[in-house]
């Protein structure tokens, strides 16, 4: 069942159109890597898979029309999303539990149990033992493990990540990229916007490349 | 000192507001009394020709009779040759105003006194009247123009707080709405602050009231004024901490409403 549909989607800023006239879908429980050269549109398009951007042509994420969202849908669509953000996108003044805990006290959770579902998130992305610091105060690869976890910690529907490897060390790319695994095994949809595929991969998955401003689905 | 730095703009634009709207409510209370005691004391009087029993002015609250027995007899006992009581003396009368009035309507007044044929004589006392008006006049004005400025300075601290809130919570804000949090959750923290930092400048404004209004000097000035200036505390706290909590919680709502 498809969970993102896109038809004659064009995405553009006032400086000029990134995506022209592409066509593409995701299913529900797909891996997707989302590939193309910087500048290619990659971020734009997670944009507006995640409302920041208005479409032009069809982007139906979910029931959900993109184009003709109103804004109370789409706070209520972002409860079911995971974004993981190149820049970690972590809020400074608060530590990592509190951080990890954002997407339950938006959906209302009780402050207990939402900080027990966050000790379980952060003992996954290996970082109990951090939970009291703040994201200042963590490297690049633990800050993105803890944007992994905050993305994953709602079972959303749907992560997108948008280049969350590029920067970071062998071993924590590695272990960014078994957490998001993980989390398409536990059933959640994974779109990961990188430059380019990851060198050994051994679970299927869908390949979408944006070039010259047209997405192609690749097999 | 972090905590009292990034307090003390709104509590400051707060306390000014809150003391200027107070001291405003208090001088125009006291303003009113003073006045009213003033009215009460000042009266126009009128010689007449014939007996009045109603002048049906609406700015006349009562006339009453001068009673003259007692300078008839006191004349009388200094010009014994003339025998007062054969004098067809006019009758003197003493009008109780409902507010005092400006100096132009005063004269107004009169020329309509004038025009009635019974009246031959009117005594205003208009020059101390005007003095007292225009001094009148002068503080309310003055104390309008304190409110005034001491508001938009509050107001111009608010601003700049609002700016400074913009600042320093945009960013949360912003990834909380990426996760799809509404609207309270997203201001909460503003709201906390404004919340807290209403209830300082209350116990700021109240207690700085409380000790000006039960000083010596103040009460002293209140006591040579002659009037009895009662203040409902209960209901000033209230006041206050309505348009406190609203000035707070509408520049906390701005902030959140306004974050792009």
């Amino acid at each position: 069942m498809n969970l993102v549909k896109a038809n004659n989607l064009t995405l553009a800023y006032n400086s000029g159109v990134i995506i022209k006239e592409s066509t593409f879908t995701i299913n529900e429980g797909d891996f997707v890597f989302l590939t193309g050269v910087s500048g290619s549109g990659k971020t734009t398009l997670i944009k507006a898979m995640y409302g920041e951007i208005k479409p032009k042509g069809l982007l139906q994420i979910g029931p959900y029309n993109m184009g003709t969202i109103s804004k109370s849908k789409l706070t209520k669509l972002r409860r079911h999303m995971g974004i993981v953000f190149q820049d970690y996108k972590l809020i400074p003044e608060w530590n990592i539990l509190r951080n990890v805990m954002l997407p339950l006290f938006i959906k209302g959770y009780d402050k207990k149990i939402a900080e027990q579902k966050a000790l379980e998130v952060l003992k996954k992305v290996k970082l109990s033992h951090k939970i009291d610091k703040f994201p200042a105060e963590l490297s690049g690869g633990e800050q993105q493990r803890a944007a992994i976890a905050r993305a994953i910690i709602h079972s959303p529907a749907i992560i997108l990540a948008d280049e969350p490897i590029s920067g970071l060390d062998e071993y924590s790319a590695s272990l960014v990229m078994d957490l998001f695994i993980m989390a398409n095994k536990m059933g959640i949809t994974v779109l990961i916007a990188s430059h380019s595929l990851p060198g050994d991969f051994n679970i299927s998955y869908k390949h979408l490349h944006i070039e010259k401003g047209k997405i192609y689905e690749l097999s | 000192m972090n905590y009292l730095k990034s307090h003390i703009t709104l509590i400051l634009a707060l306390v000014s507001i809150l003391l200027s709207i107070f001291l405003f409510r208090i001088f125009n209370k006291i303003l009113f009394l003073y006045e009213k005691n003033i009215v009460n004391n000042y009266s126009i009087v009128i010689v007449s020709t014939s007996k009045i029993e109603n002048l049906n002015y609406p700015e006349i609250e009562k006339i009453t009779p001068i009673d003259i027995k007692d300078q008839i007899q006191r004349l009388q006992q200094k010009y014994k040759n003339i025998d007062f009581s054969k004098i067809d003396l006019p009758y003197f009368y003493k009008l109780t105003l409902k507010k005092l009035p400006s100096p132009k309507k005063l004269e107004k007044l009169k020329e309509r006194l004038k025009q009635k044929a019974f009246v031959k004589r009117i005594l205003t006392h208009s020059s101390s009247q005007t003095k007292i008006y225009n001094l009148l006049m002068l503080l309310k004005i003055l104390t309008k123009m304190f409110m005034v400025i001491v508001g938009v300075l509050g107001f111009l601290l608010i601003v700049k707080q609002l700016e400074v809130w913009k600042l320093s919570h945009s960013e949360r804000m912003y990834i909380m709405e990426l996760f799809g949090a509404p609207f309270w959750l997203k201001g909460a923290a503003l709201f906390k602050i404004a919340i807290l930092d209403s209830l300082i400048a209350i116990i700021l404004t109240v207690s700085f009231v409380y000790f000006i209004t039960n000083s010596f000097l103040f009460t002293k000035i209140i006591s040579d004024l002659n009037i009895i200036l009662q203040i409902d505390y209960i209901k000033e706290f209230l006041l206050l901490l309505v348009i406190s909590f609203s000035i707070s919680l509408i520049s906390s709502i701005i902030v959140v409403v306004s974050k792009k």
